[in-house]
């Protein structure tokens, strides 16, 4: 008996869909293809931008109003505190000129608290997070500074006194970075006396996995683990990236089980910096 | 499909992903938010045939994609598939129970989520299947299940086959 026709274009409809997006798994899989994947998703972005804008503009204020419902009590004490705290504000406005220019300094110096003066001189885009973690399966913050403010993909990220991440996809106003616990997150760092690891994201809310630390290499919970700068590093040298949380000898292995903290307090990311950084052979930054 | 019925699901889904990116990502029960764009195809599956659930599930999943830092058109081939499956196996049952749909909702979620992680592993996102993902199911497919109702009656709007003759028997209204 012969196949009824409906079924038979529903059948073909799905093995072409099923087709293109294979097809658009392995594009975004390979190297240039990639590229073209990237610029979809950042056109797409750009377009779609302003309605989410607009839209998280009418239910802030709502969500807000609910979540104050919930919290009163914390919030009256914070209420408090932030009274005390813009009296204080108030008093060093009046004896500051240029309010806005002290401002956006201030919300630099917040990001880059606890990171090292080598750090701290590269050029940097600040920026504030306004989403984080849009996906169930990937760790990210989106910040509010895009392409036109020269952020670009593979950028290192830093704040909260260490590496936060690197930028993974940018549009015009908004880039979205991969924090350093995703579980596509690998970073390499030096520790001790120029001894070399790799950290490798777990994913949210679980601590980094430090690789490549042979059994008899000498390392302890103090020991700060920095990124190494070498040549072609995706990220300069000695931005401080985690210390270690456990570190387990275990008989027989090629290498120590070591958990690790990131330093960065990635739950608290308001402010944020962009290093403007591109992979070089010698360790150095972009020319600005 | 015609035209003005591809122009219905396009908007659908973009009012979906909106609401997705806004309300969506906001409510985070035990670190996991809501996955409403997962809910489209398969009220669409539910609501339409087999065949629409996949068209709404490929346009979902390529919409999603576009704002997600995970590969590329990988949540277009899972959504495609589950619109499509639950098309088909629920296109000649009918439904005497109330609860027949918010159940199918449930299933349908819990394995596109695992499917999702699986084929994430397979494309070398080993941490997907690292992840709490017995949270993650549980927490979207108990989601959709209470808003899968509401959910096929703003796809059945979209659908051109979408008719009446699929009403659960026992009196109730989708």
């Amino acid at each position: 008996m012969p196949r009824p026709r409906r079924s038979r274009r529903t059948l073909t409809t799905l093995v072409v869909l099923l087709l293109i997006s294979v097809t658009i798994i392995t594009l975004d899989a390979s190297g240039k293809g990639h590229t073209l994947t990237s610029g979809i998703k950042s056109v797409g972005t750009d377009v779609f931008s302003p309605f989410r804008a607009g839209v998280d503009d009418i239910i802030d204020p709502v969500g807000d109003f609910f979540a104050g419902a919930v919290h009163y009590g914390s919030l009256e004490q914070e209420n408090h505190k932030l009274q005390a705290e813009i009296g204080n504000l108030r008093m060093q406005a009046a004896m500051t000129p240029a309010q806005q220019k002290e401002l956006a300094k201030l919300q630099k110096l917040l990001a880059l608290d606890g990171l090292p003066a080598t750090v701290t001189r590269l050029p940097m885009v600040p920026a504030q997070t306004i989403r984080q973690n849009t996906s169930n399966f990937a760790s990210t913050i989106t910040i509010n500074k895009g392409r036109g403010q020269g952020v670009v993909v593979g950028d290192p990220v830093v704040g909260g006194g260490g590496l936060v991440g690197r930028v993974v996809v940018t549009s015009h106003s908004s880039a979205t970075v991969q924090l350093v616990t995703d579980g596509q997150f690998k970073v390499g760092v030096v520790y001790g006396n120029n001894q070399f690891a790799t950290l490798v994201g777990q994913g949210a809310g679980k601590p980094l996995a430090v690789d490549y630390v042979a059994p008899t290499t000498k390392i302890s919970k103090t020991t700060q683990l920095v990124t190494n700068g070498l040549a072609a590093a995706q990220y300069p040298q000695n931005i401080p990236v985690a210390v270690p949380t456990s570190i387990r000898t275990v008989t027989g292995a090629t290498q120590k089980d070591i958990q690790a903290r990131p330093l960065a307090d990635l739950g608290t990311l308001t402010y944020v910096n962009v290093i403007q950084w591109s992979p070089s052979p010698t360790p150095q930054t972009k020319a600005t | 499909m015609t035209a003005p019925g591809v122009l219905k699901i396009c908007l659908v889904v973009f009012v979906a992903l909106l609401v997705q990116s806004t309300v969506g990502v906001g409510i985070s029960i035990l670190g996991v938010h809501l996955d409403l764009m997962l809910l489209l195809p398969i009220a669409a599956g539910i609501g339409g045939d087999a065949e629409e659930g996949a068209v709404m599930g490929f346009v979902a999943g390529i919409a999603a994609d576009l704002l997600l830092p995970t590969p590329f058109g990988l949540s277009a081939l899972v959504y495609c598939l589950v619109g499509f499956v639950v098309g088909y196996s629920t296109g000649s049952i009918v439904r005497e129970v109330w609860w027949f749909t918010p159940v199918v909702a449930l299933a349908a979620s819990a394995v596109a989520v695992m499917l999702y992680a699986v084929l994430g592993a397979v494309l070398g996102q080993d941490q997907f299947l690292q992840l709490n993902l017995a949270a993650i199911v549980g927490v979207v497919s108990i989601a959709n299940a209470i808003l899968i109702l509401p959910a096929i009656r703003v796809v059945r709007w979209a659908l051109p086959s979408a008719d009446d003759t699929r009403t659960p028997a026992a009196g109730g209204r989708w």
